[in-house]
């Protein structure tokens, strides 16, 4: 298999988060400019929670439905930007920037 | 961008990682023939605005090791293959790009273009790890 993936316009969450090595199980992990939620339904599978964050209303409603689709409950979506975080100090022990900066 | 990277750190408990991870815009796009494996027989490079903000964000990463918030545990790349039918597929892909440049630069003539076509790009990331508040500097 092709390492980045086929058939996707970003690189599945499997593949990225396989190449940045990290173990996520039982951390709390933020997905800041999530988008549509893709790395964070694929961190949700190790992770013992996700906030996943970004401004853009849609998005978070696409991937709302498609972690109920998927039957994941460790997703959090909300709305907000990187530059401003409406969240407590010290409450994440891993924080991803993907196509964010 | 530092604004983003200094809230990063903020609700990072100690040790905690950071990622960054984006296209990387110093390496052109290959466009490969056949399969994701195949002959390169062109390239698609970065709009010249994306470059920038690129640069910038570099830029906004390195202030944050310089004021000792992050350490840089490491680097990386990965790459990433989208595949296109044929050059029509791949060209409208292109129209509306915000980061890609608008048309390939083909290696081989048309005629010995095969379809399908997958266009072959770099992920860079790196993974920094929180500093001690102790080793806060002011901007």
């Amino acid at each position: 298999m092709f390492p980045g993936g086929l058939g996707y316009l970003r690189p599945p969450a499997e593949i990225e988060l396989g190449a940045y090595g990290l173990d996520l199980r039982g951390l709390r992990v933020a997905d800041i400019g999530t988008g549509e939620g893709r790395l964070a339904l694929g961190a949700a599978r190790d992770a013992a929670s996700v906030l996943a964050v970004d401004p853009d209303r849609g998005a978070l409603a696409r991937g709302r439905a498609e972690a109920r689709r998927q039957g994941v409950s460790n997703v959090k979506f909300s709305e907000g930007a990187a530059q401003s975080l409406r969240l407590p100090d010290a409450s994440f022990d891993v924080v991803i920037f993907s196509w964010t900066l | 961008m530092v604004d983003a990277l200094t809230e990063a750190h903020r609700i990072l408990v100690e040790r905690g990682v950071f990622v960054d991870a984006r296209p990387d815009s110093r390496v052109l796009a290959r466009v490969r023939a056949r399969s994701a494996r195949g002959r390169v027989i062109g390239t698609v490079g970065t709009q010249r605005p994306t470059k920038t903000d690129d640069v910038m964000s570099d830029r906004a990463v390195r202030e944050v090791l310089r004021r000792k918030l992050f350490r840089s545990r490491r680097r990386g790349r990965l790459w990433h293959a989208i595949p296109f039918e044929d050059e029509s597929e791949l060209n409208d892909y292109l129209r509306d790009h915000l980061r890609f440049s608008r048309r390939v630069e083909w290696r081989v003539p048309r005629a010995r273009r095969r379809n399908p076509l997958f266009v072959e790009r770099a992920v860079r990331f790196e993974i920094l790890e929180k500093r001690s508040n102790d080793g806060l500097t002011s901007a």
